[in-house]
């Protein structure tokens, strides 16, 4: 059976490996909390090779604007139109900055523009229960970024699965740090990260 | 009736001979004028289920009816709906090996195969009114069933991406999926109410693995009352599925290529070889000897045994239309396996699916000439005749034995 392999987006505009530590952490949360056979280590993917289509489940994340090469925007709507997931996360927590505003604008351009998903939306019950929806980050409270506390995500949806999953809670830096720090929580703030594999791999 | 037997006829016999193309003429003759002693059909089709008919009554009304015809192609012609929601028949065609075999429906001709030793299968996926098969002049035609409503497909195993993508291929063509998906101990992603197995609801069970195992009771009492079961990757590993599995799975082997090939993109998957396979199961795909794919009955249901574990690979990284060839092919394995109720044809359509061999069940083997007749009156009369004269010799010889004493 294969393994699940935690893969990150690598695209030739922006900073795309700003949250190096994300992949370890969540890697660490599936086997953690999970029967889900995982790779050990993350992989890093271009979004222009078809290498693309080896892994159904790429998170992208930056900082900085983002612009695809065509040969870029080409393989990731084939591999969304495949069937692949894509979760994208706004590194800037910022619905004014570079990313929010090219990443939506690169995202409709190629499959279709996010819309808001309900928070009753299956991902959110995919393994741990969120109530309310995606879980609050701590750099939402802290008032940085666009100084919002984002209730939603959105989303493109395709066959009446999710295909590409917005964010712009920060998960980047909510999750960015070792793995080992977990045990210093009250409650792991990485369990949504379980759903989103979770979903991904069964829905 | 005696006395009739015993009548000398009032004419000369007559013997007639017609070929395949003046036959419906000649049996209009046959029957209005005084009937023939005896017709000969030299036969170069097969007479229609009508014309068939008619030299059966004649037969019965005495005449002595016999046929000959050595260049006959033996063609048959078998329609099934397809348990697919996408509907359409499949069409099994038998002829001589070599020859062509053209089918066509009401609407025109749907395709051309050449037939190869035993039958060939189509699949048709749009149909209309009966089918007609066409080899070297001779027709076989067979009604279409009705199409079939396949009942939902229930997908076992541990989460992951094969039974992510097994399933997004077959609700995309249309069949209703229910699932539970192993995450964690005790942990399940459940879609529908998947353990309700039962031929009302479940068409077929797919074990993508051998965490299957675990329902293994439910699924053996689902096969045994004619459920469909596919076994795929390691779940034959596990003791409580091997029971039902058509033979073992052995020893994993990778892929033989990297990268899909558009003529066989099957070949960048790897597999569990299929081995010791059971007396009773059919091989349905193999590779370099090796197989990867059989079936078998188990109970009243059928079990499909695949290899393949990693068939989302094919998917997402096949050329062309891949996603639509995943699919199909899924759905044609569910398809192979999932229980089908019974579908009638309804009374009155026409069907003559395998015309020559009506020919000898109505009328016999062939002959050169009119030689061994059917049962016909006139024989009978003769015996009759044979008998009579028999009973009196008996009854002349006692009264003269009982005056010599």
């Amino acid at each position: 059976m294969t393994s699940f392999t935690f893969a990150t987006a690598q695209y030739e505009s922006g900073d795309w490996d700003s949250a190096p530590l994300v992949p370890p952490n969540i890697i660490d949360t599936i086997a953690r909390y999970t029967e889900i056979q995982v790779t050990p280590a993350g992989v890093i993917v271009s979004l222009a090779s078809p290498d693309l289509l080896r892994y159904p489940l790429v998170y992208l994340t930056g900082h900085l604007p983002v612009r695809f090469t065509e040969a870029e925007r080409k393989q990731l709507r084939e591999f969304l139109e495949r069937g692949g997931m894509l979760f994208v996360d706004d590194h800037n927590h910022d619905v004014d900055g570079v990313f929010h505003k090219t990443a939506t604008e690169e995202i409709t351009r190629t499959i279709g523009e996010p819309k808001l998903l309900p928070n009753t939306h299956p991902l959110y019950s995919a393994f741990f229960k969120f109530a309310d929806g995606p879980p609050t980050t701590s750099h939402e409270l802290n008032g940085w970024g666009d100084n919002l506390v984002h209730k939603n995500l959105f989303a493109v949806m395709r066959e009446g699965r999710i295909a590409v999953l917005y964010s712009s809670k920060d998960y980047s830096s909510e999750w960015g740090y070792h793995p080992e720090d977990k045990r210093f929580q009250s409650v792991d703030n990485t369990r949504f990260a379980v759903n989103i594999v979770v979903y991904a791999l069964t829905a | 009736m005696i006395v009739r037997s015993a009548a000398p006829r009032d004419r000369a016999e007559v013997h007639e001979r017609t070929d395949s193309r003046a036959l419906e003429t000649a049996l209009t003759a046959w029957t209005l004028a005084p009937e023939p002693t005896s017709v000969h059909v030299t036969a170069a089709f097969a007479p229609a289920a009508r014309e068939r008919e008619w030299l059966r009554a004649l037969a019965c009304a005495g005449v002595r009816v016999s046929w000959s015809g050595d260049s006959i192609p033996a063609t048959a012609i078998e329609v099934a709906a397809r348990t697919d929601p996408a509907g359409g028949v499949r069409a099994y065609v038998a002829a001589p090996e070599g020859s062509n075999a053209t089918l066509s429906d009401a609407v025109g001709l749907l395709d051309t195969v050449e037939s190869t030793q035993g039958a060939t299968a189509l699949s048709l996926p749009v149909t209309a009114g009966a089918l007609d098969l066409l080899v070297r002049g001779q027709h076989a035609r067979a009604a279409a069933p009705d199409s079939i409503l396949p009942r939902r497909v229930v997908v076992l195993g541990r989460a992951g991406w094969e039974g992510k993508f097994v399933m997004a291929a077959l609700e995309e063509r249309g069949w209703k999926v229910s699932s539970r998906l192993r995450v964690g101990p005790n942990v399940f992603v459940t879609q529908g109410t998947p353990l309700a197995l039962d031929t009302a609801r479940t068409g077929a069970v797919i074990a993508l693995d051998s965490s299957a195992a675990s329902h293994a009771g439910a699924i053996a009492a689902f096969e045994r009352s004619g459920g469909g079961l596919v076994l795929a990757g390691d779940a034959p590993l596990a003791a409580s599925l091997r029971a039902l599995a058509p033979g073992r799975a052995g020893p994993r082997i990778a892929a033989a290529s990297l990268s899909f090939a558009s003529a066989a993109p099957r070949r960048a998957l790897g597999f569990f070889p299929i081995v010791a396979l059971a007396s009773d199961a059919v091989p349905l795909e193999s590779r370099d000897g090796r197989v990867i794919a059989a079936a078998r009955r188990a109970g009243a249901g059928r079990v499909v045994q695949l290899g393949y574990d990693e068939t989302w690979r094919w998917r997402l990284a096949g050329v062309g239309d891949a996603p639509a060839a995943h699919r199909a092919y899924w759905s044609a394995v569910v398809s192979a396996a999932a229980y089908r109720a019974a579908t009638p044809i309804e009374p009155g359509r026409a069907s003559d699916a395998a015309p020559l061999a009506s020919l000898y069940a109505d009328l016999g083997a062939p002959s050169v000439a009119s030689a061994a007749p059917l049962q016909t009156g006139a024989g009978l009369r003769w015996w009759m005749f044979a008998l009579l004269a028999l009973l009196l010799l008996a009854e002349w010889t006692s009264r003269r034995l009982r005056g010599a004493r």
